[in-house]
């Protein structure tokens, strides 16, 4: 038999939980909401999957983009936070996935190509910046079995193999990698509580949600490959400790930039 | 194809609950954990807190082979409760796959206590995260986590006790919490050791037991320490020179595996003396089949490697025969017939 996830669920998400209380210190007057789009470019062109693109002297074609973003806030011109509660969200670009023989015997991640996430009840306000994390913090990193935002062991983004770090596998990258004649395949991934790794961004006019209709954030995969020597270690995880928290670094200074405010 | 809306909703694999409320559940009352006199606090446990209804579901679940892919073998399998629930092999070969495993299955005592790291590596860290490896590997119980739902779902009183126990429907979340539940419960404080330590009736220890207490004071408290019998560290207790062996994900490396600093190469987590009378045989791949090779080991044959523990002399603690009778005659003090037989604990 064969299992195959569905996302609709994903609209409940913020119904049954009501934290708002002790996550804002915005006063709320009239809330609005917006969406959030994480644009995965290549340099200045639009990422895809299965295309070639080149980046510096070598030629990737890629299979895979995800990563967790988690806690996300918007902060306001006099520096209150608004932290979006259970925000945790999967971000990404992928075709069908086999994940057949790690929670389930045979389970199928159809492909999916997910960059906006929308956010509701934001206290009305001018917003200057926006804070959010690539990655799942340690309180939830170390408990997998704390459900909260879209967090779940059943999409390939967890480590559950037995007596390994069991925790999420924050970031994901993955394809081809060729120069000249050299090259093969390559899968970068990052994770560890230490790999957790916190964005601020500011606009560069202060928002207002109730009169925009959402956000654009450029994720640059050129950033992300940045300095790091895919064909020389084409499968960088825990095991390769400095690669792997050079590449969560990259996630954290260089690959997220704000791009504009969609009207 | 199964009706689908069934799984997903039952499943709820993506449907967010709160938790970071650390209450309990109405219509479920909470556990008041004892913590033994002798005993230091236990880990503070807010994202799960016990409840009477969550440990007995949490035992149900310990003993049902409904949790393995072919319905033959529940976590007691490997975790006897006679045995001080370890499974009296070096290397055992009960899971659904049948091959043998790398490591030898620990006892479970006093995991309340147990803060820096689950396994022998401490590749885990917590009970919760934790079950999910022997439920899904293919050495283990090979359990798909779908029919796992499926399966509990279809008994009517687990559909009760989740309902009471998490005020949710079944998913393998709940089925995590309440194993790690019944296996925080599992305290062992009753041995005539503790009875002698809190002055309580039945509390006597021979003179040669006292000698033996005092060695192990001196010469393995150091690491098996406190009243847990255990630091929760990791050490490299020279049992073997040699750790360049880096298959199956290092398996035999020890801590390194998980950390990968090179001052962790092998090093694994001490484990508790606690019932160690019942626990043979020993280390993390049961290469000792009794306390007596045990204590040669640390006496005479003690291996040298640049990890080893300093706490360790290169050429051993070379004990006196005496000493190594007493040590043993103290380390069977340690044994807890109340734990081991305890009705709560059991076989439901
Ligand atoms: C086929 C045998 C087998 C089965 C079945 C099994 N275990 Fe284990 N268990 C082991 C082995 C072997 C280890 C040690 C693995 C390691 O450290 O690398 C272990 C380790 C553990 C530990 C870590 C203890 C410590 O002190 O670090 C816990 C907790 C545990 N098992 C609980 C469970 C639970 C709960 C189940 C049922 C869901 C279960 N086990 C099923 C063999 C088994
Ligand atoms: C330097 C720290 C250290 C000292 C000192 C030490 N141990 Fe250990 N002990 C360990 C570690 C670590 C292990 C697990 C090693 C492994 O499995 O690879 C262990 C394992 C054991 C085991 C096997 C437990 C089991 O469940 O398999 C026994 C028994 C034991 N030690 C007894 C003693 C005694 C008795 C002494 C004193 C004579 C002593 N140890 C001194 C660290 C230490």
């Amino acid at each position: 038999m064969k299992r195959i996830f569905i996302f609709a669920l994903a609209a409940f998400i913020f119904s049954s939980c009501d934290s708002n209380d002790d996550a804002s210190d915005v006063a709320p007057v009239t809330n609005s909401k917006t969406s959030i789009t994480f644009d995965a470019r290549v340099g200045s062109a639009d990422f895809a999957l299965n295309k070639d693109f080149t980046i510096g002297s070598r030629t990737y074609n890629f299979s895979k983009l995800r990563y967790w973003v988690s806690n996300v806030t918007l902060v306001d011109a006099k520096g209150a936070e608004y932290l979006v509660p259970n925000s945790y969200y999967l971000m990404e670009e992928v075709g069908d996935l086999n994940l057949s023989g790690t929670i389930a015997d045979k389970l199928t991640y159809p492909a999916r190509k997910r960059e906006t996430i929308e956010v509701e009840d934001i206290p009305a306000g001018e917003y200057k910046s926006i804070k959010f994390s690539i990655g799942v913090d340690a309180r939830h990193n170390d408990n997998l079995s704390l459900a909260d935002g879209e967090l779940t062991i059943a999409n390939g983004m967890s480590n559950i193999a037995w007596m390994w770090h069991t925790s999420y596998i924050f970031t994901s990258v993955g394809g081809t990698v060729k120069e000249g004649t050299t090259g093969g395949d390559f899968t970068a991934e990052t994770g560890l509580n230490a790999n957790y790794k916190t964005v601020s961004l500011d606009f560069t006019t202060p928002v207002n949600f109730a009169t925009t209709k959402g956000v654009v954030l450029n994720l640059d995969v050129t950033r992300i490959v940045d300095g790091i020597d895919l064909i020389k270690t084409p499968k960088v995880n825990a095991a390769q400790a400095t690669i792997m928290s050079a590449l969560a670094n990259n996630y954290g200074t260089k690959a997220l930039s704000f791009s504009a405010i969609s009207k | 194809m199964k009706n689908l809306a069934f799984h997903i909703a039952g499943l709820s694999f993506v449907l967010a609950a709160c938790h970071d409320n650390p209450k309990v559940e109405p219509g479920s009352q909470p556990y008041q954990f004892e913590v033994p006199a002798n005993f230091p606090a236990p880990l503070e446990n807010r994202e799960n807190p016990m409840t009477k209804e969550g440990i007995a579901l949490g035992r149900l679940l310990f003993y049902d082979v409904r949790l393995s892919g072919n319905n033959k073998i529940s976590c007691a399998s490997c975790h006897e409760p006679k045995l001080a629930f370890s499974d009296g092999k070096a290397l055992g070969n009960a899971g659904v796959s049948g091959t043998t495993l790398h490591r030898h299955a620990p006892a479970l005592i006093n995991l309340a206590w147990a803060g820096n790291g689950l396994f022998w590596d401490g590749g885990s860290t917590n009970l919760e995260s934790q079950a999910f490896g022997p439920l899904t590997a293919a050495d283990e119980m090979h359990q798909d986590l779908f029919e796992l739902v499926d399966e509990l779902n279809a008994v009517p009183d687990y559909v009760t006790r989740f309902k009471v126990a998490f005020n949710e429907k079944i998913t393998s979340q709940s089925v995590v919490k309440a194993l790690a539940q019944f296996q925080r419960s599992l305290v062992s404080a009753s041995s005539r050791y503790d009875k002698y330590r809190r002055n309580e009736p039945g509390g006597n220890l021979s003179p040669q037991e006292l000698i033996g207490w005092q060695l192990v004071q001196e010469k393995c408290q150091g690491c098996h320490a406190g009243e847990l019998f255990t630091d929760h560290d990791y050490h490299n207790n020279g049992i073997d020179a040699d750790f360049s062996n880096d298959a199956l994900e290092g398996i035999f490396q020890g801590r390194f595996r998980v950390t990968y600093k090179t001052a962790d190469i092998g090093r694994f987590k001490t484990p508790t003396l606690r019932n160690i009378a019942l626990t043979a045989p020993y280390m993390h791949d049961g290469r000792f089949e009794s306390l007596e090779d045990v204590l040669d080991h640390y006496s005479e044959e003690i291996k040298t490697s640049p990890t080893l523990d300093l706490k360790l002399p290169e050429k051993g603690l070379k004990l006196k025969e005496e000493e190594k009778k007493a040590i043993i005659t103290f380390l069977k003090t340690l044994t807890d017939q109340e734990f081991i037989t305890n009705p709560e604990f059991s076989r439901p």
